[in-house]
């Protein structure tokens, strides 16, 4: 343990050292206190579960627990503050305790009973609010918490530094703790010396539930919006730091100082990537490698393949020199990467320092939903035509699965960095707009597109059609189709995604007002998956045999859904909001009516030079035009720039766009 | 046949062998003795390649072995019983017995056939799909003894094979030994029962401190000999326990049973400083009534006083806070956590007295556990090193001085000198004598009857879970007790 | 085997409200839908069920299907044979499998650490080498590697059964497989009776990877092009499917039988929506459903229950 301990050492002290050379203002106080900000909630989880893998247990649940205290507390703060914190941590608790009784008193492994209450716990808080937030106009004392100071410090690094301090002294210098990692050996031995073992793990999961309460509640603070998506995939990153830090996943071995030396050296990670401009991918795999590396060096004298304690003499420790040589590869090939990322970063933004060019580069950094919906990578392509048009720099990065929390921490990168511009397309407007006050603070020009902020939060918005046009325009096509009358089934993405809650709401609007006799069978969910929408459609086709027809509200799950009507040979029309390259063949083979969407590569196109015009001065407050690059001159309607109505791509026109 | 020559081996700093020899002839049988931490086990893991000596050779018919391997070995015809059951616990007894006997494709029925040919051979009566895990002690060590021989092994070798074996099966395992002798078979034995190896054993080897210190003729060498050249000193001989015991009647169980009949009737009164040796077959119910007396076992009819008030433990932590401690006959998987320290060991019952404001006082932990260390002559190198790379003798007193830190009104010992070696059982005979003298009332079940009429006043005799009659040491015989152990049930409570 | 005989109860159960209240759940096109749909779990389980006997894990294997499958798309559009992106996929899956097995064995990292550290890196790397585009434009043999629709549902079904029974025996009835038995109780214990825990170790480790090229190919070629965030979730729904079906996390005990009722009792869970159950409770109510069917297997007696894993 102390070996990996001083593994991880010299890797936090490596990667500040790196960052420090190359990321701009890495170093500065600031961003340091950001750092731990941004670690709070994960640090608050892997502690507890530091305990708990302490006593051979483990929790998957943690980030369902986050998501389920979030909603509890939005759902009482109608009743006051201090009522609605005191409904959360006892629904926290009451998690971890269910977890405990499972665990303690029925002997079902954590593994499986946790996961069985992962999905319950995330499903009753998904389920009561059906998804949409809870409560977004939260108190001021209450983000206090979240997003304030206390003489500079983040308001939650003394909670964190108290959590620290605790967890270690009751992991390593309490009675409880010892009797933890004594069961956590051997729970036969344990009881024979007099500890009662149901007792203790019943205590460990409950302090963890606790624990993962006081997360969703920092967590609620911090983003500002009260939603059961609060800790999506917290639990895997928990266990990631965790594993990490040294503590063994059979117990009976853990480390409180590894734990939180794994939790900077990842966060330090993943702030001085985003500082450096590069892109969070390389981010995951630079975590992956630190794994490998910290493990590999600071590996104990057990040995991987067993899981039992044996006697010393059993298992003589060598390393031989291939280890030796595979592990010093390892470095190498780290080091080389990180060598070549910074060198490519020296190089695209011409010279390290800034000022070394006397003509200022204005540098855009925009961000999407989620990086990796096919929707918003053909946005990219546009962004980077116009980039390169206009020869500023691009920095394009976002979550990788539709995050609000993440999206925060960006854009806090992103001003540490010191950016001319950011651009965002916004996942929760209540969670964004303070850090986007924050930004235009600094002098940052501040830009939403595709979804908006509050109006105060940013300078312009590029506004390609509302929530409503799009509703309604889905809505008219389905009516169209079924000829005014019918039963129709909607294919959303996950039940907590934001834009597509917002779009069900008005579709149902204009259902009431418009199309009486067109009945909405179901709506289900796809998780904006391609394959899941495949599956949910064939469900849907058989489980709803009236359905004539099925609007699918994700990019990627419109192939997926065109997929199952296909094979199953159905007369079951589709409709759905996608970009034209995933849906064309189906268009063109009549499985697909019609995709309703704007020009994605255009509204990339066009944000990029919003961004550009506002950064050099050229796009003010009360500008009526906007000259765009090849899109000619584009209307500005008070602070926003419009792109134009949603579009319908049909048989007869999808072949004359190539995205 | 096969000679080690010069074996060297050493665990970092640590020299565990120096430069031993070891010779071994057909149809012979080898003893090898030596005080817990002599070597031994080094020597066998050696000797069955799951260990590379650091220098030195193995010499197989004349001709040298390099790169020695389990797979190798057994291939060789080296077959080995270790002393901690070297099984797979998940998975069945038919499985642990023919693990890679039966060629590429496995035949289920065939196996469990063959199990149970191979278990009778050795005695053992068990069922070829029970899963290896929820077999008793001896039964596993039967159960390694029969894999053992099913190889037909050219040379035997077993680690301490009748530890843990009641006396009837250990009478049969030395039966086994002798014909496998006589087919010329060569055997390496051993042993801590000195008596036992003088009945049977040709020649022996003394291991002290990781040297060969004495090699000869079993039959030219006394017990006393071999004890000197063990510990390198002439140890004083043991000397039956006077009784201290009591009026005050401390423990009194009348008419316990439990519910699944392991236990049943029994009525047993133990008295402040006496010791009550229980005697019997292993699974007659000894180690039952030792749990639930510790609440480890639910019972279901009867009572329990304890200084005259019920008693019902439902947990271990119920049973020590009265006064009831426990020396479980598993060492390894129930009297320590081998990974933890040795003070860590010796203090987890205790924490709650070591915590000052509710946070551990290590301070004040290590000076108890060295105090501990040096009252009961623990050999180790410093008391926070695991404790399992202390030898099982010197794990042993840390569990004994560990349950004898309080004072208890009662303890309970089963089998506390199971493998133990000589120097080590006399210390804690010891220790249990003086407990008595102070007025502790002792539980002391032992499957070695010499034991047993060493240091107990009263034995009762256990069959069947139930206690078939007690008697008094002194008027009694060590072949009396035997064939109590041994005859028919008959109605008899 | 009290705990598969529970979980059989459970899914029958479920199957007889399933029978009761929505029928059409049993039309023939659904069913075949159905398995055809739970295949990739059905192999990447399978996966999962050596590893865990062996005392391993796979965290990874998700990402494992999507690399394997983005391979066989970029050799089927670069116009190779069948028979050649089909083995460019299992061999994809086999040399991850090797990379596994070197870091688990040569290295000493737990598998655990190792399968995170690559499930970072795999899906890092596929996002960052695809920019998150999917591969697209294929040769229309591709779907079905060719064999059509109707031909393909019935062959892949087939393939999966055999795999899965093949594995079966080989755990059950070969010598090779009782080694991964023997590795997964203790691998030192195993070594001392002959077995070769560092050849076992790396074996599993790359039989996995070939099934998850399998999982990837019946997945992925169901469709006429591949999606790069292919096979998310599937490690934990694998995981699930082997602890659910009696395998122990702590390796020696498993089977192949048990995980095929596993992953049967999550096809029977995902039969809700034939209740008309409302969507966005659909989590909840599967969490409880398998709290039932995990409950029902509670151990109530700690030492017993304890002493095995000693």
């Amino acid at each position: 343990m102390r070996e990996r301990s001083l593994a991880l050492c010299i890797l936090l002290l490596f990667l500040a050292l790196c960052f420090a050379f190359f990321a701009p203002n890495f170093g500065s106080l600031n961003n340091l206190l950001e750092i731990v900000r941004s670690a709070t909630e994960l640090g608050l989880l892997s502690l507890a579960m530091t305990l708990l893998m302490q006593a051979g247990a483990l929790d998957l649940s943690v980030g369902a627990v986050m998501g389920l205290t979030a909603v509890m507390l939005g759902a009482c703060l109608p009743a006051g503050l201090p009522l609605a914190l005191l409904a959360a941590l006892t629904t926290a608790t009451v998690c971890g305790t269910a977890n405990g009784l499972l665990v303690a008193r029925l002997r079902i492994p954590p593994l499986l009973a946790t996961l069985a209450t992962m999905a319950l716990f995330r499903g009753i808080a998904e389920g009561s609010t059906r998804g949409y937030a809870v409560f977004t106009e939260l108190p001021a004392a209450f983000l206090f918490c979240g997003q304030g100071y206390l003489l500079h410090v983040p308001a939650q690094l003394p909670l964190l530094v108290l959590a620290s301090i605790g967890a270690f002294l009751l992991a390593h210098r309490t009675p409880f703790g010892r009797r933890l990692t004594a069961l956590g050996n051997s729970p036969t031995a344990a009881r024979y010396m007099g500890i009662d073992v149901a007792r203790h793990q019943f205590t460990a999961h409950v302090l963890t539930g606790l624990s993962a309460g006081i997360a969703g509640i920092l967590y609620t603070a911090h983003l500002g919006q009260a939603k059961a998506d609060a800790g999506t995939g917290y639990e895997l990153a928990a266990i990631t730091v965790v594993v990490l830090g040294g503590t063994s996943l059979t117990g009976g071995k853990a480390t409180i100082i590894g734990t939180l030396l794994a939790l900077f050296c990842l966060a330090t990670l993943q702030n001085g990537l985003l500082l450096a401009g590069l892109p969070s991918e390389l981010g995951l795999i630079l975590q992956g490698a630190l794994l490998l590396l910290a493990v590999g060096i600071g590996r104990n004298h057990s040995t991987a393949l067993s899981t039992t304690a044996l006697p010393t003499d059993l298992r003589p420790f060598k390393m031989k020199n291939s280890q030796v040589l595979v592990l010093a590869a390892a470095i190498l090939i780290a080091a080389a990467i990180i060598a070549f990322t910074n060198l490519a970063l020296v190089r695209a933004i011409g010279g390290a320092a800034p000022a070394l060019s006397p003509a200022h580069r204005v540098t855009v950094a925009l961000m999407p939903k989620n990086k990796s919906d096919p929707y918003f990578a053909s946005c990219q392509a546009g962004a980077q035509a116009a980039a390169a048009e206009l020869d500023i720099d691009l920095i394009w990065d976002g979550p990788n699965d539709t995050d609000a929390a993440r999206q925060n921490e960006i854009v806090e990168a992103w001003i540490t960095k010191g950016v001319d511009v950011i651009g965002v397309s916004v996942e929760s407007e209540a969670a964004i707009s303070t850090v986007l006050r924050k930004a235009r603070a600094r002098g940052i020009k501040v830009l939403t597109f595709d979804a908006d902020a509050a109006a105060d939060a940013r300078d312009f918005f590029v506004n390609q059609a509302t929530e409503q046009a799009i509703a309604q325009a889905l809505t008219d096509d389905a009516a169209r189709i079924l000829g005014g009358k019918g039963t129709f089934a909607i294919l959303s993405a996950s039940v907590t995604a934001a834009n597509q809650n917002a779009w069900l709401k008005h579709i149902q609007l204009r259902l009431a007002e418009k199309w009486p006799e067109l009945k909405l069978a179901t709506t289900r969910y796809s998780d904006g998956l391609r394959d899941k929408a495949m599956a949910e459609t064939n469900k849907l086709l058989r489980a709803f045999p009236d359905v004539q027809l099925v609007m699918v509200l994700a990019a990627a799950a419109v192939p997926g859904a065109a997929e199952a009507i296909k094979q199953a040979g159905s007369k079951v029309k589709l409709i759905g909001l996608s970009v034209p390259s995933l849906c064309r063949d189906y268009v063109h083979e009549g499985i697909i009516e019609s995709i309703t969407l704007w020009n994605t590569v255009d509204l990339g196109y066009l944000t990029v030079h919003t961004a550009n015009a506002a950064a050099r001065g050229l796009l003010k407050k009360g500008a009526t035009t906007l000259n765009a690059g090849r899109m000619g001159t584009m209307t500005v309607q008070g602070d926003q720039v419009l792109l134009g109505a949603p579009f319908r791509f049909t048989k007869d026109n999808i072949d004359q766009f190539k995205f | 046949m096969l000679s080690l020559r010069k074996i060297d081996k050493a665990f970092g700093a640590v020299r565990a062998l120096t430069g031993v020899d070891l010779h071994l002839q057909p149809g012979c049988v080898h003893a090898l003795v030596g005080e817990n931490g002599a070597g031994k086990s080094t020597l066998l893991n050696i000797l069955s390649g799951a260990i590379a000596a650091d220098a030195g050779s193995i010499m197989l018919d004349g001709a040298e072995c390099v790169g020695l391997t389990p797979r190798r070995a057994q291939a060789l015809g080296i077959a080995i019983v270790h002393q901690q059951p070297a099984l797979l616990h998940e998975l069945t007894v038919a499985e642990n017995l023919l693990f890679g006997s039966d060629g590429a494709v496995i035949s289920w029925p065939a196996r469990r056939a063959r199990a149970r040919e191979l278990l009778l051979q050795v005695g053992a009566d068990l069922d070829p799909d029970a899963i290896a895990a929820s077999l008793p002690l001896p039964d596993q060590q039967l159960l390694q003894l029969a894999r053992a021989l099913r190889t037909k092994p050219r040379i035997l070798v077993l680690d301490e094979p009748t530890a843990v074996l009641p006396s009837a099966a250990s009478q049969r395992l030395l039966a086994l030994v002798r014909d496998l002798r006589a087919r010329g078979t060569a055997v390496l034995y051993v042993s801590h029962r000195l008596e036992e190896l003088q009945q049977f054993a040709d020649q022996v080897t003394v291991l002290r401190d990781g040297h060969s210190v004495f090699c000869g003729n079993m039959a030219e060498v006394t017990t006393k000999d071999l004890i000197r050249h063990m510990v390198g000193r002439t140890l004083a001989a043991d000397t039956a326990h006077p009784s201290h015991a009591t009026d005050k009647e401390v423990l009194s169980i009348e008419q316990l049973s439990n519910s699944d009949r392991s236990l049943h009737s029994i009525t047993l009164s133990l008295h402040a400083g006496e010791i009550l040796g229980l005697a019997g077959l292993v699974g007659a119910g000894r180690t039952q009534l030792a749990e639930c007396l510790f609440g480890l076992g639910a019972i279901d009819a009867g009572s329990i006083r304890l200084n005259g008030k019920p008693f019902a433990p439902r947990s271990p932590a119920d049973a020590i806070a009265r006064g009831v401690v426990l020396v479980p006959e598993d060492r390894r998987r129930h009297g320590v956590i081998p990974a933890m320290s040795l003070a860590s060991n010796f203090t987890l019952p205790h924490l709650n007295e070591f915590a000052r404001h509710g946070l551990l006082d290590t301070r004040a932990e290590t000076d108890a556990a060295e105090q501990a260390v040096s009252a009961f002559a623990v050999r180790a190198a410093s008391v926070q090193e695991p404790i399992q790379t202390l030898s099982g003798g010197n794990q042993q007193k840390v569990v004994l001085s560990r349950s004898l830190r309080n004072r208890p009104t009662v303890l309970l010992l089963d089998e506390p000198t199971q493998g133990i070696d000589v120097g080590a059982r006399q210390e804690i005979h010891a220790h249990i004598k003086s407990q008595a003298a102070a007025g502790c009332a002792v539980l002391l079940i032992s499957s070695d009857l010499a034991e047993l009429f060493l240091l107990a006043d009263r034995i009762a005799v256990f069959q069947r879970g139930t206690v078939v009659g007690i008697v008094v040491r002194r008027s009694s015989s060590p072949e009396q007790v035997m064939s109590m152990c041994l005859q028919p049930a008959t109605g008899q409570t | 085997m009290t705990q598969t005989r529970a979980l059989l109860l459970v899914i029958t159960c479920l199957l007889l409200t399933l029978a009761i209240w929505a029928p059409e759940f049993f039309a023939p096109g659904n069913l075949q839908i159905l398995a055809l749909s739970h295949l990739p779990l059905l192999i990447a389980a399978t996966a999962m069920t050596l590893l865990i006997t062996a005392g391993q894990i796979d965290v990874a294997i998700g990402a494992e299907v999507a690399l394997c499958a983005v391979v066989a798309g970029i050799a089927a559009r670069a116009g190779l044979p069948i028979p050649i992106w089909i083995g460019a996929a299992l061999l994809t899956g086999v040399l991850i499998g090797f990379a596994h097995g070197m870091l688990v064995t040569k290295l000493r990292i737990p598998a655990l650490v190792t399968t995170l550290a690559t499930l970072a890196i795999l899906r890092g790397v596929l996002r960052l080498a695809t920019g998150g585009v999917w591969i697209q434009q294929l040769p229309a043999s591709f779907q079905w590697c060719g064999l059509g629709q109707a031909a393909g549902q019935l062959i892949y079904m087939a393939i999966a059964a055999a795999v899965c029974t093949l594995v079966f025996l080989v755990m059950r009835q070969t010598k090779v497989g009782r080694e991964v038995f023997a590795t997964g109780c203790d691998p030192e214990t195993a070594r001392l009776l002959g077995a070769r825990p560092e050849r076992v170790v790396p074996g599993v480790f790359i039989a996995s990877g070939l099934l998850a090229g399998l999982a990837a190919l019946l997945d992925q070629t169901r469709l006429p092009s591949v999606a790069i965030e292919a096979g998310t979730g599937l490690e934990l729904a694998a995981i699930a499917c082997v602890v659910l079906g009696g395998a122990s996390i702590r390796g020696g005990r498993g089977s192949v039988g048990g995980t095929a009722l596993g992953v049967l009792f999550f096809a029977a869970i995902s039969g809700l929506v034939f209740l008309h159950v409302d969507p966005v409770w659909e989590r909840a109510i599967q969490g409880a459903i398998l709290l039932i069917a995990i409950a029902r297997e509670a151990r109530p007696k700690l030492h017993k229950a304890a002493s095995g894993h000693a």
